[in-house]
C-alpha cells in the first residue's frame, strides 16, 4: 500500500471514528445514535484491518457490529416509552464534565506518547495460526475465564430480563 | 490590755466574726443581741486606751516621720507573686489611737441607744450584726500599716453603709439611697485605686512607711498625681463637693447608722486617710489646693442648704457635710492637727445630735420639723442635750466645738485670707441653721398629731454620756495636739471673737426665721426660688443626674439595642447562618445523580494522573 | 502519533458521554466508544511493536477485551430492560432516587 494511500485510509477511518463517537455523545434521536454508534464499531474494526489484525477485524465485526448493536437496537424497541414517536435524548454539559474529560484524554495521551517515540512503524500481517497458538496456549486461563464470563453473562441475562413472573 | 495590744488584729476579726453569729443564730437569741455587738466596740476603746497608755508622751518621731512612736506594731506575708509580696499588718501611733477611741466609744453609744430605739423593728438581729461588722471593718482601717489594709477596710465600710442605709430595704427610696451612696462614693474609689497604683509603681510597695520613705525619689508628678487622686476618694468617701450628693439621701437608714456611719466615722475617714500619708500631701500642693477648694465649697454650700430643710435628719446631713468641710479646708492650708482635732470633737457632738434626733423623732413620731414644736416641755432631757450638742457646733464658748473650730479658723484666715473669710461666713450660717431647727423643733407649740413624749432610758443615757465630750473635750485639745507631734496654736482672742460672734448672730438671726406660724411659707413666698434651691440643695443633684447618670443609661441603652442586638447576636446567630450555608453548599455534593459523582472520580483520576507525571519529571 | 491523538480522542469522547448523557441507552452506547478507543489505542500500539523476547499476542488480548465488552453490553442492556419494565423510564433522573 502507498503511504498516500495509506494515510488516506488512516485519515478516513479516524474521520468516520469520531464523528459516530461523536454522534453518541450528542445526538439527540435515538435511532440516529444508534447509527453513529454503528459506524464508530465498523470504522474500529477497519481500525483493525489496517493494523494488519484480520482475525480481529472480523471478530469485532461479528461481535459488534452484529451481536451487540443488534442488541442496543432490540433494547431501545423493547424498552417502553411515554409519547408518540422515539423521544429525544438528552444530555447534561457542564464545565465539570467537559473539563475533566479533557484533562483524562490529554493525561492518557501525554502519558502514552513516549512510547511512541520507541516504536518503529511497520505494519506485520500475523498469521491467523499465530493467533490460535497463542489463545490455546498462553492465553489459555483468559480464554477460558472469558468463556465462563460468557456463560456467566448469559445466565444472568435470562434471570435478570425473564425472571419475574407475575 | 497587754495582750491585746500584742494582737490588735482581734479588735478587726472579732467584731466581724460577731456579725456573722449574729447573723446566723441571733434571732433565737434576741435579748442578748446587742450585747453581744457591743463586745467590738470595747474591744476597740480598749485597744485605743491601751495604745494611749503604751506610747511615751514626747515620742520622737523615728521611724514615722509624721507621728509619734507606735505602740505595737506586726505584719505578715498575705500573699506573694514572683518578686512581690503583699503583706498586712498593723501600726498603731497616737493618730490610729485617738480614731479608735473615737470609732469605739461612738459605736458603743449608738448600739445602747439602739436596744431602745430599734426594738420594734423585725430587722433588728440583721442590724445589730451590720452594726459589729462596720466595727471591725473600720478598725481594719484605721490599724492598717498599709495602703492595702486600708483600702480592704475602706471597700468594707463601704458595702456596710450600703447595707445600713438600705436596712429597709423594701423602701424603694431606701434602695436608691443605697444605691446612689455606693456608687458616688465608687467614683471617689476609683480616684483613690489610681493613686495607689501610682505610689505602687513608683515605690515598689504600699505600705505607708515604705512609700513615706520613697517619697524623695519619686517624681513631683507622680507625688501630685498620687496626692490628687487620693484626695478624690477622701472626697468621695467623706462626702465634699462634688462627690456629697449621697449623704443627705443616706438619711434614709436608721438614725443611730446616720450617728455612727454618717457623721462619726465613715465619713470621717476622708480627712483619717489624709492625716495618716500626711507627708504624701506636704509634698504635693496640688492637692492640698483640691483639698481647700472642696471643702470650702462643701462648708458654705452645705450650711445654706441646710436652712430651708424640713427634714431634721437633712439638716443635720448637710451639717455634717459642712463640717467635713471645714476640716478639708484646714488639711488644704497644712493644718493637719487641727483637721483631726476637729474630727474628734465633731464626732462627739454631730453624733449626739443625730442620736438627740433620733430621740425626738422617736417621740415625736415625725421627722418633719413643721410638724414638731414646743418639744422642750414634752422631752426635757432630750432638749438640754440637743442644746449642748448644738451650742458646740455653733462653736461657742467653752464647748468643744469652739477650739476645734476657732483653731481651723485661726490657721485657715492667716494662710489664705479669702478663705477665711468664707469659713467665718460658715461660721455665721451655721448659726443660723441651727437656730432654726431648735426653734422649730423645741418651741412654740406643738403641732403634729399624737401624744409627744420623752424617750426610754436606754436611749436617755447615750445622749448624755455624749453630751460629756461634746461639752468638755475641747480642753484636751493641747494634749492631743502634743500627742500628734504637732504645735498646738494658740488661739488669738480677735478671731475667736468674731467667730463666736457670728455663731450668735446666726443664732438670732436663724431664730427669728421661725417667728410666726407660717414662717416657712412666707420666707418661700419671700425668697422664692432660693429657698426651693436650697432644699433641694441647690439642684446639683440634677446637674449629676443629667451629665452622669442620663448619658451613661443612654449609652447602655444604645449598646444593648445596637451593639448586643445586632453586632454580638449577629455575629451568634451568624455563624448559624454561615454553618447552614456552607451545609447547603456542601448537600450538593450529593445529589444522587450518579454521573455527577462520575464527573468528579474523573476530574480526581485526571489530576492524579498528571500530578505523578509532573512528579515524574 | 496520530494514532495516539485520535485514540485518546476517541476515548476522551466515550468518556465524556458517559458522564453527561442523561439517557442509559446513550450511556451505555458511551461505554462502548470508550472500549473501542481503548481497543484502537491497543492494536495501534501493538502493530509497532517489535518482539523482544517472549511475543506478545495484541491480537489476543484484544479478542478477549471484545469479548468481555460483549459480555458486558448483554449484561447492561438486560438490565436496562429490567428496569425500564420495572420503573417505566429510562432517564438517569427518573431513576435516583437520592435528591441533593
Amino acid at each position: 500500500m502507498s503511504g498516500l494511500t495509506s494515510i488516506g485510509l488512516f485519515w478516513g477511518l479516524s474521520a468516520v471514528a469520531l464523528l459516530g463517537a461523536l454522534a453518541v455523545v450528542f445526538v439527540r434521536d435515538v435511532m440516529r445514535m444508534a447509527l453513529g454508534l454503528g459506524a464508530f464499531l465498523m470504522a474500529v474494526a477497519g481500525f483493525f484491518a489496517y493494523y494488519g489484525f484480520g482475525f480481529l477485524a472480523l471478530a469485532e465485526l461479528f461481535v459488534y457490529v452484529g451481536g451487540v448493536l443488534v442488541l442496543v437496537l432490540f433494547a431501545i424497541m423493547f424498552v417502553q416509552r411515554t409519547g408518540s414517536g422515539a423521544p429525544l435524548l438528552e444530555s447534561r454539559i457542564d464545565s465539570l464534565t467537559v473539563v475533566s474529560s479533557v484533562a483524562v484524554a490529554a493525561v492518557l495521551f501525554v502519558m502514552v506518547r513516549p512510547l511512541a517515540a520507541a516504536f518503529s512503524v511497520s505494519l506485520p500481517a500475523t498469521a491467523t495460526q499465530h493467533l490460535s497458538q497463542a489463545l490455546l496456549g498462553r492465553l489459555l486461563p483468559q480464554f477460558e475465564a472469558v468463556g465462563l464470563l460468557l456463560l456467566v453473562s448469559l445466565v444472568a441475562v435470562v434471570i435478570i430480563v425473564g425472571g419475574e413472573r407475575e | 490590755m497587754a495582750a491585746l495590744l500584742m494582737a490588735p488584729w482581734l479588735a478587726v476579726v472579732v467584731p466581724l466574726v460577731l456579725a456573722i453569729a449574729i447573723g446566723l443564730v441571733g434571732r433565737y437569741a434576741k435579748p442578748i443581741v446587742p450585747l453581744v455587738a457591743m463586745i467590738g466596740p470595747l474591744l476597740v476603746v480598749a485597744l485605743g486606751i491601751g495604745a494611749l497608755a503604751a506610747i511615751p508622751i514626747g515620742a520622737s518621731a523615728a521611724a514615722e516621720p509624721w507621728t509619734s512612736q507606735l505602740a505595737s506594731s506586726g505584719s505578715t506575708v498575705w500573699f506573694g507573686v514572683g518578686a512581690l509580696t503583699i503583706s498586712v499588718g498593723w501600726a498603731i501611733d497616737t493618730l490610729a489611737a485617738l480614731m479608735l477611741l473615737v470609732v469605739g466609744v461612738v459605736a458603743l453609744m449608738v448600739i445602747i441607744f439602739s436596744i431602745g430605739y430599734m426594738s420594734e423593728d423585725p430587722g433588728k438581729v440583721r442590724y445589730f450584726a451590720l452594726l459589729s461588722a462596720f466595727t471591725g471593718a473600720m478598725t481594719l482601717l484605721v490599724i492598717g500599716d498599709s495602703f492595702t489594709t486600708l483600702f480592704v477596710g475602706w471597700e468594707l465600710v463601704g458595702a456596710c453603709s450600703y447595707l445600713l442605709i438600705g436596712f429597709w430595704y423594701q423602701k424603694p427610696s431606701a434602695m436608691a439611697a443605697a444605691v446612689k451612696a455606693f456608687l458616688t462614693t465608687r467614683v471617689g474609689d476609683v480616684g483613690l485605686l489610681f493613686g495607689l497604683a501610682v505610689l505602687w509603681a513608683s515605690t515598689g510597695s504600699l505600705g505607708y512607711v515604705a512609700v513615706m520613705h520613697g517619697l524623695g525619689s519619686m517624681a513631683p508628678g507622680a507625688i501630685t498625681a498620687a496626692a490628687v487622686l487620693l484626695a478624690i476618694g477622701a472626697i468621695g468617701k467623706s462626702a465634699q463637693f462634688p462627690l456629697h450628693i449621697w449623704l443627705p439621701d443616706a438619711m434614709e437608714g436608721p438614725t443611730p447608722v446616720s450617728a455612727l456611719i454618717h457623721a462619726a466615722t465613715m465619713v470621717a475617714a476622708g480627712v483619717f486617710l489624709i492625716a495618716r500619708t500626711w507627708p504624701l500631701f506636704e509634698a504635693a500642693p496640688a492637692a492640698r489646693t483640691v483639698l481647700l477648694i472642696a471643702g470650702l465649697i462643701s462648708a458654705l454650700g452645705a450650711a445654706l442648704a441646710a436652712i430651708p430643710q424640713r427634714d431634721i435628719k437633712k439638716v443635720l446631713a448637710y451639717s455634717t457635710i459642712s463640717q467635713l468641710g471645714f476640716m478639708f479646708a484646714a488639711l488644704g492650708v497644712g493644718a493637719w492637727g487641727f483637721a483631726f482635732f476637729h474630727l474628734i470633737t465633731h464626732a462627739a457632738f454631730k453624733a449626739l445630735l443625730f442620736l438627740t434626733s433620733g430621740s425626738v423623732i422617736h417621740g415625736s413620731g415625725t421627722q418633719d420639723m413643721r410638724e414638731m414644736g414646743g418639744l422642750r416641755k414634752a422631752m426635757p432631757v432630750t432638749f438640754v442635750v440637743w442644746v449642748v450638742g448644738v451650742l458646740s457646733l455653733v462653736g461657742l464658748w467653752p464647748l468643744a466645738g469652739f477650739f476645734s473650730k476657732d483653731a481651723i479658723l485661726d490657721a485657715v484666715w492667716i494662710a489664705v485670707p479669702i478663705a477665711g473669710v468664707l469659713l467665718f461666713a460658715t461660721a455665721f450660717v451655721t448659726g443660723v441653721y441651727s437656730g432654726r431647727a431648735t426653734r422649730l423643733t423645741f418651741f412654740g407649740s406643738w403641732r403634729g398629731s399624737g401624744h409627744a413624749h420623752e424617750s426610754p432610758l436606754t436611749m436617755l443615757v447615750p445622749l448624755v454620756l455624749l453630751a460629756i465630750p461634746a461639752a468638755l473635750l475641747g480642753f484636751s485639745g493641747n494634749w492631743i495636739m502634743t500627742r500628734l507631734g504637732e504645735h498646738p496654736e494658740p488661739l488669738s482672742l480677735s478671731i475667736s471673737g468674731v467667730a463666736v460672734g457670728l455663731g450668735l448672730v446666726g443664732l438670732l438671726v436663724g431664730w427669728s426665721l421661725e417667728r410666726g406660724e407660717n414662717a416657712d411659707e412666707i420666707l418661700q413666698v419671700r425668697l422664692g426660688r432660693a429657698w426651693t434651691a436650697g432644699s433641694a440643695g441647690f439642684g446639683w443633684d440634677t446637674v449629676v443626674t443629667r451629665v452622669v447618670v442620663v448619658p451613661v443609661t443612654v449609652a447602655a441603652r444604645v449598646l444593648w439595642a445596637v451593639v448586643d442586638r445586632y453586632v454580638i447576636d449577629g455575629t451568634v446567630e451568624g455563624t448559624a447562618t454561615v454553618a447552614r450555608w456552607a451545609g447547603g453548599v456542601v448537600s450538593r455534593l450529593q445529589n444522587g445523580d450518579a454521573q455527577w459523582y462520575g464527573a468528579l472520580i474523573v476530574a480526581g483520576v485526571a489530576l492524579m494522573l498528571a500530578a505523578s507525571i509532573w512528579l515524574g519529571r | 502519533m496520530s494514532m495516539i491523538l485520535v485514540a485518546c480522542s476517541l476515548f476522551g469522547i466515550g468518556l465524556l458521554g458517559v458522564l453527561v448523557r442523561r439517557d442509559i441507552i446513550a450511556l451505555l452506547a458511551s461505554v462502548e466508544v470508550m472500549l473501542g478507543g481503548a481497543l484502537v489505542l491497543l492494536v495501534g500500539l501493538g502493530a509497532s511493536v517489535k518482539h523482544v523476547g517472549s511475543p506478545v499476542s495484541v491480537e489476543g488480548i484484544a479478542l478477549i477485551v471484545i469479548v468481555v465488552a460483549a459480555a458486558e453490553a448483554a449484561v447492561g442492556l438486560a438490565l436496562l430492560v429490567a428496569v425500564a419494565r420495572r420503573r417505566g423510564a429510562t432517564r438517569v433522573e427518573d431513576l435516583s432516587e437520592v435528591k441533593g
